[in-house]
């Protein structure tokens, strides 16, 4: 028995990734994100322009042969500045969500193995935090300690532990009474290693499914904290932060200061659900 | 010509030294004609006096002066940013509800579009010889809104209550060192001494549309401005709805003559999108200021007019004298060095604007001494500099705002550092957060060491010159400390005649060149965008907009 029951979680695994490779839609999904990360960790070798150096007598020029995308207020290459700019936000986000993930699953171990008052006042907190909007919350903290990429990927990381350790205490819940719980206790080993060793193992999937949402989440959040002053700062390329630069411009109908920044956040949050949704799929098979 | 000259002479005899002395500047050609007008009205000359003594020289005369032309009747709507507080001539301190007072109250003095004094409340206006004491005579038609006549006690109630520390006016900015509590005295019904706390040659700007808080108001005002807003202006409150907006009506017994408009309505918006956005849809005809970045769809379009006026608006860029990596004047310099201006204002502001040489002596005050060499870019200098001070380059934090062109301009700077080897960070966080609680150790306004602030225009130069440069400035965020500056601006402060303004300002330009606190890139235009079918609409750079003569069709 004790032989055997290896085999079957292998051929689980290998099917699960049978499964993702048939999925169009994790397929699909997988490809934006690794363009993207791509771009992230080469690009800055292959744009055609510096992207951060400004040309004063070359500003909000239109979509060209010369400028891909035109150029910006202070005449920095769009196209340069997009390519790049996915660098910031594929660091802070899923540093932020791997962050929130493990805080989360720590504090959902605790409150699902040992439940009774442990349970009753995480549970509270976290109804507590969770009741306040996520963006606010955010808000408040950058405000008070000042903006600034480690800053955020903590406050990021934080505010996403309560939504973790909700998902990780139900799935701790269904384990907790299986027979092996109780059979590792009386084994004698120490309660650190029971949560760890023996239950984080059974629980996975659900938590890189989580994991994986939370990374979508993670990105728009951050886009958005970059959109009001608060994430990455000047001069970066980041997304967010070139939308908040170029929006003012809008209305004068200079479109490609804000599109591709636009588009891009756009696709690598659809690209990350999509990858999340075929994952969901598959470990749900 | 000849009797025109003895015209002149006539008006002459009766006036002081220091005035004659101006026309004699106009005559012998030192004063050009904008310079002359500025600082004729600034000593009291009158317009008559002025208009001859130009007239003399066969330059053009003072244009008539808001001549009512257009039809009567229509509306004027004005789009402006929610001002922020309550609507108190006291307290105001932000230039949209400036905009709110301007429409319902009077200065003494008006401080023009063109930049020159003009009688408003006061008729006119003289110093004692060594500018301790200025005297203003006053309109003896000028009626409140619930139709008591203005007087004497009414002006010095106002300023009074503007000076005195237990008010916490936000004109004690200017009226610092300047005039005290008690300063203002009735001499008659319509004559007022003004006492000063040290000789000055520009008091009639502190008691101009300029101070903008010093509209007058009846003595007996008890603070409940926002509810009737009785005082003396061309138009009438009807309705004031905080964060929404407000109306007027025409005041029928304006001692000016009625306004052609019959109503005003100011619209209050937070952003200048949907300003720019509502003025292009036609729900509002005026905005009130329109900057170059977000503006971009107004200009070259036909259907909006752009009024710009030169100003001395300006970002100031500090640098910590006392101590860290800009303690060397020769760092300074470099960094200073390092910005091309005529690109900044060329990119930055599609040329409307003018460069900075590193002194609060904008082109526009016509002080300034223009002979003082402009500085320029120069990449090998600048290397040269920082060789000398024993440095290759260094790492530090630049500090600035979140509004307008300040981001764009940060970026700029950090890229101009690079080429001298200095290694910038930025720190762009939001106005409350960066000017904090104003005094240092809580403000990163003024403790940062390499940051950056802007300043609104002012008819002179004196606040520039106090509170960021003095060594007790209460804004001198460079830290600037040196007794030679510290005499040279009490010196023009106190100076009444232009020479002499000049003088000292030649000097000071050349040791704020030299000595670098602070890198004065640009001094940009005032914009204000109007639907062509309105007429007469007169801006100032303060963010007044004057609209007794303007009318709309």
């Amino acid at each position: 028995m004790e032989t055997a029951a290896p085999a079957p979680a292998i051929s689980k695994e290998h099917s699960t990734l049978g499964l993702l490779l048939r999925s169009p839609t994790f397929l699909t999904g997988a490809a934006i994100v690794l363009f993207w990360a791509f771009c992230a960790a080469f690009a800055p070798s292959f744009v055609p322009y510096d992207p951060l150096a400004d040309d004063l007598l070359n500003t909000l020029a239109p979509p060209s042969a010369e400028h891909w995308f035109g150029t910006d207020q202070i005449g920095r290459d769009v196209f340069s500045r997009v390519l790049v700019g996915a660098r910031d936000i594929l660091t802070v986000a899923p540093l932020a969500t791997l962050l929130g993930t493990a805080l989360g699953t720590a504090v959902g171990l605790l409150m699902g193995y040992f439940g009774g008052w442990t349970d009753a006042i995480i549970g509270r907190l976290i109804e507590v935090m969770l009741s306040l909007p996520l963006i606010i919350v955010a808000l408040m903290v950058l405000v008070a300690l000042g903006p600034s990429t480690p800053t955020v990927v903590v406050v990021v990381g934080l505010v996403f532990t309560p939504l973790v350790a909700r998902t990780v205490r139900a799935a701790v819940l269904s384990e907790r009474h299986l027979d092996y719980v109780p059979a590792a206790a009386v084994r004698g080993e120490g309660w650190l290693h029971v949560m760890f060793v023996e239950i984080l193992p059974n629980i996975w999937p659900p938590i890189i499914v989580e994991t994986t949402v939370r990374l979508g989440y993670a990105i728009f959040t951050i886009a958005s904290l970059s959109f009001l002053g608060f994430g990455v700062q000047p001069p970066s390329p980041d997304w967010g932060l070139a939308i908040a630069e170029n929006y003012g411009v809008l209305v004068g109908g200079f479109w490609w200061t804000v599109v591709p920044a636009t588009v891009a956040t756009a696709s690598l949050v659809v690209g990350v659900n999509l990858a999340a949704e075929g994952l969901q799929r598959a470990l749900a098979e | 010509m000849s009797r025109i000259i003895r015209h002149l002479d006539q008006w002459r005899l009766g006036r002081t030294d220091l005035e004659n002395h101006v026309i004699d500047e106009l005559l012998g050609g030192r004063l050009d004609r904008r310079s002359f007008l500025r600082h004729g009205s600034r000593v009291g000359l009158s317009l008559a006096v002025m208009a001859a003594a130009l007239k003399t020289t066969g330059l053009d005369p003072i244009g008539r002066a808001m001549a009512q032309t257009g039809k009567p009747g229509g509306t004027a709507r004005i789009a402006l940013i929610a001002p922020s507080g309550r609507i108190d001539p006291v307290t105001v301190a932000d230039q949209y509800g400036l905009l709110v007072l301007q429409q319902v109250g009077d200065f003494l003095v008006l401080d023009g579009p063109d930049l020159v004094l003009k009688p408003m409340l006061a008729t006119e206006w003289s110093p004692n010889d060594d500018g301790t004491v200025w005297t203003f005579k006053l309109r003896d038609d000028a009626k409140f809104h619930d139709g008591r006549t203005m007087t004497a006690d009414d002006v010095v109630a106002s300023i009074d209550r503007l000076a005195d520390p237990a008010n916490g006016s936000n004109a004690l900015s200017a009226f610092k060192g300047v005039l005290s509590k008690g300063g203002a005295k009735k001499v008659d019904d319509h004559t007022v001494e003004f006492h000063l706390d040290a000789p000055n040659g520009n008091f009639p700007y502190y008691v101009s549309s300029d101070n903008y808080n010093a509209i007058i108001l009846p003595a007996d005002y008890s603070g409940d401005f926002e509810t009737k807003m009785n005082a003396t202006g061309p138009f009438i409150l009807e309705k004031y709805t905080p964060k929404v907006g407000a109306s007027f009506v025409r005041n029928p017994d304006y001692w000016g003559g009625a306004p052609l408009l019959d109503r005003v309505e100011l619209s209050f918006y937070a952003d200048q999108q949907p300003q720019v956005l509502a003025l292009l849809g036609g729900q509002v005809d005026i905005v009130q200021q329109v900057t170059v970045q977000g503006s971009q769809s107004l200009f070259d379009n036909p259907a909006v007019e752009i009024i710009r006026l030169a100003s001395n608006a300006h970002r100031e860029i500090h640098m910590k004298c006392q101590s860290g990596p800009f303690a060397d004047k020769r760092v300074r310099q470099a960094m200073a060095l390092t910005l091309d201006r005529p690109r900044l204002v060329q990119g930055l502001f599609r040329g409307m604007a003018e460069v900075g040489n590193d002194s609060p002596f904008a082109p526009i005050f016509p002080s300034t001494d223009k002979t003082v060499e402009q500085r320029a870019k120069d990449i090998e200098k600048a290397k040269q500099l920082m060789g000398e001070a024993g440095t290759s380059g260094f790492d530090v934090t630049f500090t600035t705002m979140q509004i307008q062109e300040l981001p764009a301009l940060a970026s700029l700077i950090k890229n101009a550092a690079a080429e001298i080897g200095i290694n910038v960070t930025l720190k762009i966080e939001d106005s409350g957060a960066y000017y904090g609680d104003a005094v240092p150790g809580k403000s990163d306004w003024l403790d940062s060491e390499f940051g950056m602030t802007d300043y609104g225009h002012r008819g002179v130069p004196n606040v520039f010159l106090a509170a960021p440069l003095k060594s007790d400035g209460t804004w001198n965020a460079a830290n600037f400390q040196n007794a030679d500056y510290d005499k040279l601006a009490s010196d023009y402060v106190a100076a009444l005649d232009l020479d002499a303004q000049k003088e000292v300002a030649g000097k000071i330009q050349r040791l704020l060149l030299d000595e670098t606190p602070i890198i004065y890139p640009y001094f940009y235009d005032y914009l204000t965008a109007a639907s062509p079918n309105m007429k007469n609409v007169q801006p100032t750079a303060m963010g007044q907009i004057f609209l007794q003569t303007a009318s709309v069709g």
